[in-house]
């Protein structure tokens, strides 16, 4: 295992007026060893292009991920794929990026603009090479993995934004190029590359995309391990093994709770300044403790955490509330959703008796279904999670 | 002098960004923002009965806004004289 990690993430916008996306994005593997994404448009918009692209990537990804050969794979769809009454074809255009051992990249491509590869935030031509499966040409490239290598595939509506509206023939490729090396940062994930390429067409379609739209984005990063504790431990006895544990990890640390902090704090001998700042009414403000990244209030600031992570789940989100706000629970989601790929919860189980009082939202068993909950969406982005009870 | 007020979860659910807004305003108002520090402070330990506020070493326990008057009066203005 190296220390590289790949972070994958894509959003999509419908069609004006269509309630399903004909492009669909499948994800196989988010973890050390192979990972596969599909990104297929399917022909037409709405259900019928909704069907075929989901079927299109379903296949292509189980298959891929099996280590099957293209051709294999290829004759499966034209097999599958039902024949549209109206078109009597049945077609869907697909984007395959397979990675190896996070070191080494297969693309293979039939029929979407071709994906951007930028190599230190630059455009690069990677070769490809054409070959003929059936009567279908398929573009596969072979390409060695670097840090920061950013791989952006596209379905048409990218490059046909704007057209007849703010643009005479849309954002072509190589205008995509030019935006996504202008925005290009390291410390980005490939969910927020996504989400501004595609927020991009949408202004340029004024809101009212002609095309299904959709930017999926596979970055390599390296790992990046974030450590976060809430809550005291059920037993007052083990205040110290949980801190030492907690403090001996490598990575960021974020310590949530009220009590929890003054523990660390205590543990670590430096005195906790609380901000009389509150950023957002809702949100307790943050402290500073030396020797920790991040301190905050528990229960509610997690509760927040964990509404952002299902807003940026939904792959249709371009509005990451959380990206530029500075309250304690956007600086956590900031942390964790965007720059952390391990992620070690310490979770101690003492009950506060005040938190009892059933007037209250914030008890005991909430606690640990918000951090169960946060676990399985920080897992669904593709990240490394261990959970410790204390 | 220094006052501390509590912006843990249960008082921070009790209305301590209220009480927070309600000490600036009233310290400004008898111009002694510059001789009294006013800090949150992460649970005093007194969850049951917040909002609590700390003045010097003095802890105080259920300021809501009805009473606020009073304990500022109480506290603050008479602790200063």
């Amino acid at each position: 295992m190296n220390n590289l990690w790949t972070d994958t993430g894509y959003v999509s916008i419908n069609k004006n007026g269509e309630q399903l996306c004909g492009d669909k994005v499948e994800i196989i593997g988010t973890a050390d060893d192979c990972l596969t994404l599909v990104l297929a448009d399917g022909l037409g918009s709405g259900v019928k292009a909704n069907i075929l692209s989901t079927l299109t990537s379903k296949i292509l990804c189980t298959m891929i991920d099996a280590g099957m050969s293209i051709e294999d794979c290829v004759d499966t769809i034209v097999k599958t794929l039902p024949v549209c009454q109206v078109r009597k074809v049945a077609y869907s255009t697909f984007t395959i990026i397979h990675i190896e051992h996070n070191d080494t990249a297969r693309i293979i491509q039939f029929d979407n603009p071709n994906v951007i590869f930028l190599r230190d935030g630059k455009s690069v031509d990677y070769p490809i090479v054409s070959r003929m499966i059936g009567d279908k040409t398929v573009l596969e490239s072979t390409v060695s993995l670097q840090l920061d290598d950013t791989f952006i595939a596209m379905s048409d509506g990218a490059i046909y934004a704007g057209v007849g509206k703010t643009l005479n023939f849309g954002w072509q490729r190589e205008n995509i190029v030019d935006f996504s090396e202008a925005i290009f940062d390291w410390s980005m994930s490939a969910k927020t590359i996504s989400t501004m390429i595609v927020d991009e067409c949408n202004s340029l379609y004024e809101g009212e995309p002609g095309d299904d739209t959709t930017i999926a984005c596979v970055k390599i990063k390296k790992r990046n391990p974030v450590n976060l504790m809430i809550g005291p431990p059920s037993d007052p006895k083990d205040v110290n093994m949980m801190m030492n544990l907690f403090f001996s990890k490598e990575g960021a640390k974020i310590v949530c709770g009220g009590t929890t902090s003054t523990l660390a704090a205590q543990f670590l001998g430096k005195p906790v300044n609380t901000s009389i700042d509150y950023c957002d009414p809702e949100i307790p403000p943050i402290a500073y403790v030396e020797g920790i990244d991040l301190v905050t209030e528990g229960v509610i600031t997690i509760s927040r955490v964990v509404e952002y992570a299902k807003a940026y789940l939904s792959s249709n989100d371009i509005s990451a509330p959380w990206a530029n706000r500075k309250d304690g629970a956007a600086q956590i989601a900031q942390m964790l959703f965007e720059k952390a790929t391990d992620i070690n919860f310490f979770v101690g189980k003492a009950i506060n008796p005040a938190h009892q009082n059933p007037n209250l939202p914030i008890n005991f068993g909430i606690k640990i279904r918000l951090i169960q909950e946060l676990a399985e969406c920080l897992e669904k982005m593709g990240k490394h999670i261990k959970v410790s009870y204390f | 002098m220094n006052i501390y007020i509590c912006v843990g979860s249960s008082c921070h659910l009790k209305g301590s960004y209220n009480i927070i807004n309600l000490m600036k305003e009233a310290l400004e108002k008898n111009s002694l923002s510059d001789k009294v520090n006013v800090s949150a402070a992460f649970c005093l330990g007194r969850c049951t009965d917040g909002v609590t506020i700390k003045v010097d070493d003095e802890i105080i326990t259920g300021v809501s806004p009805d009473n606020f008057n009073d304990i500022f009066d109480k506290y603050v203005l008479k602790g200063n004289l």
